[in-house]
């Protein structure tokens, strides 16, 4: 009988690692070994023609204290994240809005949502014709309705192309935020507003003490995403900006790119990479912690 | 029960749908005017609308070809997506030792940008021989973490009495999956087919990089070449903008109730 | 014995197949040529290609071009791969920065054994990719900046003729300037701009190319100028933060007095202001007659296993009669001295404003520069650049952005 078992657990744990092959290797071979490989890089002094020596630490070095566009980096990649709330924000009191039964809410969560599987080069594409001073939209609508007489040049000011590119963004992001916070919306039971309505819980009080504590998950999970995103906004800015005017739409993303294939230092770009993979585990647990633990809610 | 008048909640989702559409509209107009379109003032409607831009773009680059070669690698990406998605998914919902290192494997993965892996990708690409071929562009694509938990959390919520019942009816692990699983989990399926899509259909750098020939190119790389310095096509720019733009619009407003029923039941309930 | 005879013959014979398995694999010689952008011509590279191996039985070419930006990338990737491409079109200082890497093959023997090639070429363009005493690049069609300047908007402004020095620029800019209209834009991308630190006298770096000599009060003078005017809106602050079609697209409205760019953009501008013609736009060259170079060198990668054929295909690319047809569809120079003499005279009869234009390109090119053949170009102006731009739109005074850029370039020289 035992062995019977233990054949049958065998055959399962067999099964088990067939079944986790595939994706574990396609992860093995695209993010675990390139990130070690990095890692590797990051202590070597290499270029695709030299042999790898070996240099230690004078990479970080470099970068913490030595390197401008790494803090100028650094700093955009941050406000690009901390101004991720806002659009949560946004999406939460749209979502408010669509999630009752309002006639019709499933068109506007449409609209909400269409940017979303937008290719992001076509976005940035859109969006820098949107800031144009002559052909965009919004100099267009700000001259002749009178509020500025001579046109901004959005993209151009060292002020104005971060909050135009973080727009850009938002508007394509906004509808995904919007969707997970639905999706905690509904999951949140009915009856417990009932009862607090049949209590005489104030509608704002019911927001502060019901909803927003039982979403605190898909809030999380959009606080990730809003993470991510801000790293991976490489094609946004690449097609936007570039990085300029100066540095100040410059992240992490596009100054790795552009050290390793820009001016062909991929070993310094490797250790670029090593510290924006730090400060990504350490900005996903810091929320992690924020939102009460529960990133849990991925895996269970 | 007295209830709030619904018209000011319409009111703010008009504005905000308006607002969420004016980029929409500015690039559609853009590519339909026939005035000049870096002149000031620009006009609200397309002034003489024609659709010369569309016609210059479909001589310019070959799009029907761009369009194959997307629709080739996408779908392979779908397929392969489907398949390694599902399987892992259920192989997480399984008890075995190492299953939280695989998770936090998984999780950490998530976390690995995919720019800052460009040329160790390309190497390993190289080395399995792969370049400038559809399987090469698709490789990387072939499975996405979010979507094996998407996956898990809907096997999950499958109840556990009707696969004990298939299995007192001998039904092997795989048959499972195939007739019981898969069928509940539609939304599941939905999701991880437009995610995939999207991202599959909108990946740049790494085509760029792998695709050595022009009859090999997708289309967000003839997108890029549209916005080359040296052509005088900026017209033509936002019709093939629209014209990228429409097919995934279109799948994604096909399948966007499963599909936003899949995010909900997977991304967040667990 | 036997036996014996026949196990050696026949591990003779598995030996030769086996050792000769390579040779008949390699028979097809094939060479990959990447161009920069030059999609836009694919039938006739496409003929040129098939020109070549058609009397070269066995030869393959293979043809991949790729969009400025994206060269750099691809080319890494291929480096790292072990897999560059054989020929390779490469635009400006990049050029230096692979021979530099050691990534091309040093073309001085080549040209010392073929003198005719050599000969064949303006020596100033031929200098453009001159490394460390070495050559890396065949050119392969040159250009460099001049000054177009808006007859129309001159004459508003009471001027008959382009400026002869840099405050007769910024006069006549300011003069210029009012409502939508402005006076000057430059193209700022590599050193396209420098022409205009050039005039005053002010060099990036010393002739060793090892100390910064910008830091001085004459440069801090001209930086400030410039910042002023950008301010008052006689310089296009596009100047500092376009990068091709920006400029060019706003010159093209009819609304600047000048516009400081290489003779590409000339052809650029004509497709996009219905306004262009000999009578509303002049060409000449910048005081003092200075102009930063910006030209295309085809170099052969180190890796190549066919060498001699890749500099057979250079050589024939290069040669009159494919170059000829090559200038002719691409409206371009080829630094070829011969070939730019029949191109020019055709430009002179059909197109004179395109003659006017392109007549520059060959003129005092012993004034080039803004072409310093560093081996980490692109690292020193990405030092260099970022203070620049921050003095033009203001965010730093002259002197303070001049001092930190004194002090990132150096950091630069010095990592070199």
């Amino acid at each position: 009988m035992t062995s019977w078992y233990q054949r049958k657990r065998t055959r399962e744990l067999a099964l088990v690692a067939c079944f986790l092959a595939p994706a574990l290797s396609i992860f093995f071979l695209y993010r675990l070994l390139p990130l070690g490989w990095n890692v590797l890089l990051s202590f070597q002094s290499w270029s695709p023609l030299k042999a790898a020596t070996w240099i230690g630490v004078d990479h970080y070095e470099e970068m913490l204290l030595d390197d401008d566009v790494f803090w100028d980096a650094l700093t955009n990649t941050l406000i690009f994240i901390g101004c991720s709330p806002i659009a949560i924000a946004l999406a939460l009191a749209i979502a408010l809005l669509v999630n009752s039964d309002l006639r019709g809410a499933a068109i506007y969560r449409t609209i909400v949502f269409l940017s979303y599987p937008l290719m992001t080069v076509a976005v940035g594409i859109i969006w820098r014709w949107l800031y144009d001073e002559r052909g965009g939209f919004f100099n267009y609508v700000m001259r002749s309705s009178g509020v500025i007489d001579q046109p901004v040049k959005f993209l151009q000011s060292f002020d104005w192309a971060l909050p135009c590119v973080i727009a850009a963004d938002f508007w394509q992001v906004l509808g995904f935020y919007m969707i997970i916070l639905l999706t905690g919306l509904q999951s949140i039971p009915q009856h417990l507003y009932e009862a607090a309505r049949v209590d005489g819980v104030p509608a704002g009080a019911r927001f502060w003490r019901i909803t927003l504590p039982l979403l605190r998950p898909s809030i999380f999970l959009c606080i990730v995403v809003g993470i991510l995103n801000s790293f991976t906004s490489f094609d946004l800015v690449y097609v936007m900006t570039n990085g300029g005017p100066g540095h100040a739409t410059e992240l992490l993303i596009t100054y790795i790119y552009k050290a390793g294939f820009g001016q062909s230092r991929f070993d310094y770009a490797a250790a670029l990479t090593v510290v924006q993979f730090l400060l990504l585990v350490v900005l996903t647990m810091l929320a992690n912690k924020l939102s009460g633990g529960n990133a849990g809610s991925l895996e269970r | 029960m007295r209830r709030a008048p619904s018209w000011p909640r319409h009111a703010i989702m008009v504005v905000v749908s308006c607002l969420m559409l004016v980029p929409f509209y500015w690039v559609l107009k853009t590519s339909l005017t026939g005035e000049n379109i870096y002149a000031y003032p620009p006009h609200i409607v397309p002034v003489d609308p024609h659709l010369f831009h569309y016609v210059d773009v479909w001589y310019l680059i070959p799009f029907p070809r761009y369009l194959l070669n997307s629709v080739i690698v996408t779908t392979m990406a779908i397929c392969g997506n489907l398949l390694f998605n599902t399987v892992a998914g259920y192989a997480l919902t399984k008890q075995f030792p190492g299953r939280r290192w695989v998770v936090l494997l998984f999780l950490s993965c998530m976390l690995i940008p995919f720019q800052a892996t460009i040329i160790p990708a390309y190497l390993i690409t190289s080395w399995l021989g792969v370049l400038n071929t559809y399987l090469g562009v698709a490789l990387p694509l072939l499975s996405t973490i979010i979507c094996i938990f998407i996956f898990k959390a809907s096997f999950e919520a499958v109840p556990k009495s009707l696969i004990d019942a298939a299995r007192v009816d001998g039904l092997s692990e795989w048959r499972i999956v195939v007739r019981i699983m898969l069928p509940l989990s539609k939304a599941a399926i939905a999701t991880n087919v437009v995610l995939t899509f999207i991202w599959s259909w909108n990946a740049f750098l790494w085509p760029l990089i792998v695709i050595r020939t022009s009859e090999m190119q997708t289309l967000p790389l003839g997108l890029a070449r549209f916005l080359s310095v040296m052509e005088d096509t900026t017209g033509a720019l936002f019709a093939f903008v629209v014209m990228v733009l429409v097919p995934g619009l279109t799948i994604f407003l096909m399948a966007q109730k499963e599909f936003i029923r899949g995010l909900t039941s997977g991304a967040t309930k667990g | 014995m036997q036996r014996r005879q026949l196990l050696k013959s026949t591990v003779a014979f598995s030996a030769a197949t086996v050792l000769s398995a390579p040779a008949i694999a390699q028979t097809p010689k094939k060479i990959s040529f990447l161009t920069w952008n030059l999609v836009h011509l694919e039938a006739q590279i496409k003929g040129w290609i098939q020109g070549f191996t058609s009397t070269r039985p066995g030869v393959e070419v293979e043809w991949i071009d790729k969009k400025g930006p994206e060269v750099p990338v691809y080319y890494a990737t291929q480096l790292a791969a072990g897999t560059p491409p054989d020929i390779v079109d490469i635009q400006g200082a990049l050029g230096l920065e692979y021979a530099a890497q050691g990534a091309l093959v040093d073309l001085t023997p080549r040209f010392a054994a073929e003198a005719a090639i050599k000969g064949r070429y303006d020596p100033d363009y031929l200098s453009n990719w001159v490394f460390e005493g070495k050559s890396y690049m065949v050119p392969y069609y040159v250009s460099k900046t001049l000054l177009f300047w808006n007859k129309t908007r001159f004459k508003e402004a009471d001027l008959d003729k382009p400026p002869a020095n840099f405050d007769e620029i910024l006069a006549a800019a300011d003069k210029i300037k009012g409502g939508d209209k402005t006076g000057m834009l430059t193209l700022n991308f590599d050193w396209l701009y420098w022409p205009l630190m050039m005039m005053n006298g002010v060099d990036l770096l010393s002739k060793d190319l090892k100390t910064p000599t910008f830091k001085t009060a004459k440069a801090e003078e001209v930086v400030a100028k410039l910042a002023a005017a950008t301010k008052s809106g006689a310089i296009n602050s596009i100047s500092w933060t376009g990068r091709w079609v920006e400029p060019n697209e706003a010159f093209a409205t009819g609304n600047v007095g000048m516009l400081q760019a290489h003779a590409p953009a000339f052809f650029w501008i004509k497709g996009n202001g219905p306004w262009i013609n000999g009578e509303t736009l002049g060409a000449a060259q910048m005081p003092g007659d200075w102009a930063t170079p910006n030209s295309h060198g085809l170099g052969i990668s180190k890796g190549s296993k066919q060498p001699d054929l890749a500099w057979d295909f250079v050589k024939y690319l290069t040669d009159s009669d494919v170059a000829m047809q090559f200038s002719r569809v691409a409206s371009v120079l080829t630094g070829n001295k011969a070939v730019d003499q029949a191109i020019l005279a055709k430009f002179e009869k059909d197109d004179p404003l395109a003659f006017q234009v392109l007549k520059t390109q060959v003129e005092h090119t012993d004034k080039m520069c803004g072409n310093w053949r560093l081996g980490n170009d692109s690292r020193v102006k990405d030092a260099f650049w970022p203070e620049f731009q921050s003095a033009m739109l203001g965010r730093k005074d002259a002197k303070t952005a001049l001092a930190d850029a004194e002090r990132r370039v150096l950091r630069e020289l010095k990592r070199a």
